[in-house]
């Protein structure tokens, strides 16, 4: 490197001496005016062509994770003695469904209707699965439904990254490729981290989300467990004195429960008075943070589109319940990949906190309820 | 075909099973086998004969 500089000094001080470059010779002059004519008029073309194979690059990472989600899952599924060929137009013809949230024009009311909208969709997925497979367990039908959901997604990013790509293409629009190129490290991050979720999914591993669930799980070690709402278990424990009600998604299968709908009947239909309601997550860590850090806070720390939140917060407020909340940092891989041992490790710490704010924020003979929220893929009870 | 490629050697961590004795504490660390997981109740402790459980799965970097 340090060789052909010093060459092209000495050729430019040649060309000095000899007169062909500087104030008044043509060269110079045409080395610095064309490009400079070339830019005035064609550099925001220039600047777009860059974009554009920037973008093209993004898109075909996007399409080769799509291909490769699609036929895991079709693979998956065949291991259950399906053949391939049945199955592949089924599982294309999946991919493609598609859910339309309602309008909110007139928001009042508008939780009831997206739950409604949710639970017909899930009700229609399974429906789907048990055509696939009729012989799977609800375990194994709901990694399936797991597996076709990052299917389903991945091919969803990759179609909208076409579209827009196509449509700058078409109208020649610097903009919407500059927006698109803006967007894109952060699709690609997340598209990197639900391909990271397939093999945790299709072995049945546990993944970073499921941390809140592995706490409560442990939690309800040796205790009777019942069926509290769709996928949700629960169980009544004792701390120092204070009642426990203990609530989780119920595994060791993919699901995410309806804990607002668990809370709702513990309150609501059985009549318990709780005077505080614990809940422990898997939270987005800023970069910079280290995965596995622990932070407290106060409200409803459950993600998703909003309903169980929405329950959650909305009981807790009626009866003016204290709502603690407990997070255990982690990136967006980290979360839906195989549980990493730093976040496995922060149980027992995770657990202690429980136990202070337990101590601190009630007394003997209160009632407490700690709700583990996660994806249980692979965490029992 | 680069791209995979590095997504694969992203992918190459172990899956590790710890399980717990209930009654001496012992914990063993093996490798993930199909059908574990977390609080499946495991073999038999090999210090107590007491009965184990499965208390965590975790990946860790392959070194």
């Amino acid at each position: 490197m340090i060789v052909r500089r010093m060459v092209l000094f000495e050729l430019l001080q040649m060309l000095k001496l000899q007169g062909l470059l500087g104030q008044d010779s043509l060269i110079g002059l045409l080395l610095f005016w064309i490009p400079f004519i070339i830019f005035i008029f064609y550099g925001q073309r220039i600047q777009m062509w860059v974009s554009l194979s920037d973008v093209s690059r993004s898109l075909n990472k996007l399409k080769l994770m799509k291909e490769k989600s699609r036929k895991e899952a079709i693979d998956f599924i065949a291991t259950f003695g399906k053949s391939k060929e049945n199955l592949t137009e089924k599982i294309d013809q999946f991919l493609e469904y598609f859910t339309l949230l309602p309008v909110d024009l007139d928001p009042a009311g508008i939780v009831k209707k997206i739950e409604h909208v949710i639970n017909v969709r899930d009700e229609r997925v399974r429906a789907e699965i048990k055509r696939f497979v009729s012989s799977a367990t609800d375990t194994q039908a709901s990694n399936i439904e797991n597996i076709l959901e990052v299917a389903t997604a991945l091919n969803y990013y990759y179609k909208v990254v076409r579209h827009y790509y196509l449509l700058s293409k078409k109208t020649n629009s610097y903009f919407w490729v500059v927006q698109l190129q803006m967007v894109l490290p952060t699709v690609l991050q997340e598209a990197e981290a639900l391909m990271g979720a397939i093999d945790a999914f299709k072995q049945s591993q546990p993944i970073g989300d499921g941390i809140g669930a592995m706490v409560v799980g442990k939690m309800m070690n040796e205790k009777e467990k019942k069926t509290v709402a769709k996928d949700t278990v629960m169980s009544e424990s004792e701390y120092k004195g204070r009642v426990l009600y203990l609530i989780k998604a119920e595994g060791p299968g993919g699901n995410v429960g309806q804990p607002g709908n668990a809370l709702t009947l513990l309150i609501e239909e059985m009549g318990i008075k709780i005077d505080a309601i614990i809940m422990i997550d898997a939270a987005l860590k800023l970069e910079g943070e280290k995965t596995g850090e622990i932070a407290e806070g106060v409200g409803a720390i459950i993600g998703g589109i909003g309903v169980d939140r929405f329950k959650i917060e909305e009981v807790a407020s009626k009866h003016n319940i204290p709502l603690y909340a407990i997070a255990v940092k982690q990136s967006i891989i980290d979360a839906i990949s195989v549980m990493k041992k730093e976040i496995a490790e922060t149980m027992d710490k995770v657990m202690g906190i429980i136990n202070r704010i337990i101590e601190e924020k009630t007394k003997e003979g209160d009632k407490v309820v700690v709700i583990g929220v996660g994806n249980t893929v692979g965490v029992s009870q | 075909m680069n791209f995979m490629s590095s997504l694969e050697k992203r992918s190459k961590f172990l899956v590790f099973t710890v399980e717990e004795c209930s009654s001496c504490g012992l914990k063993t660390k093996r490798a993930f086998q199909s059908g574990d997981y977390v609080y499946k109740e495991g073999g038999e402790c090999t210090k107590c004969k007491g009965k184990t459980r499965i208390n965590m799965i975790y990946s860790e970097k392959a070194e």
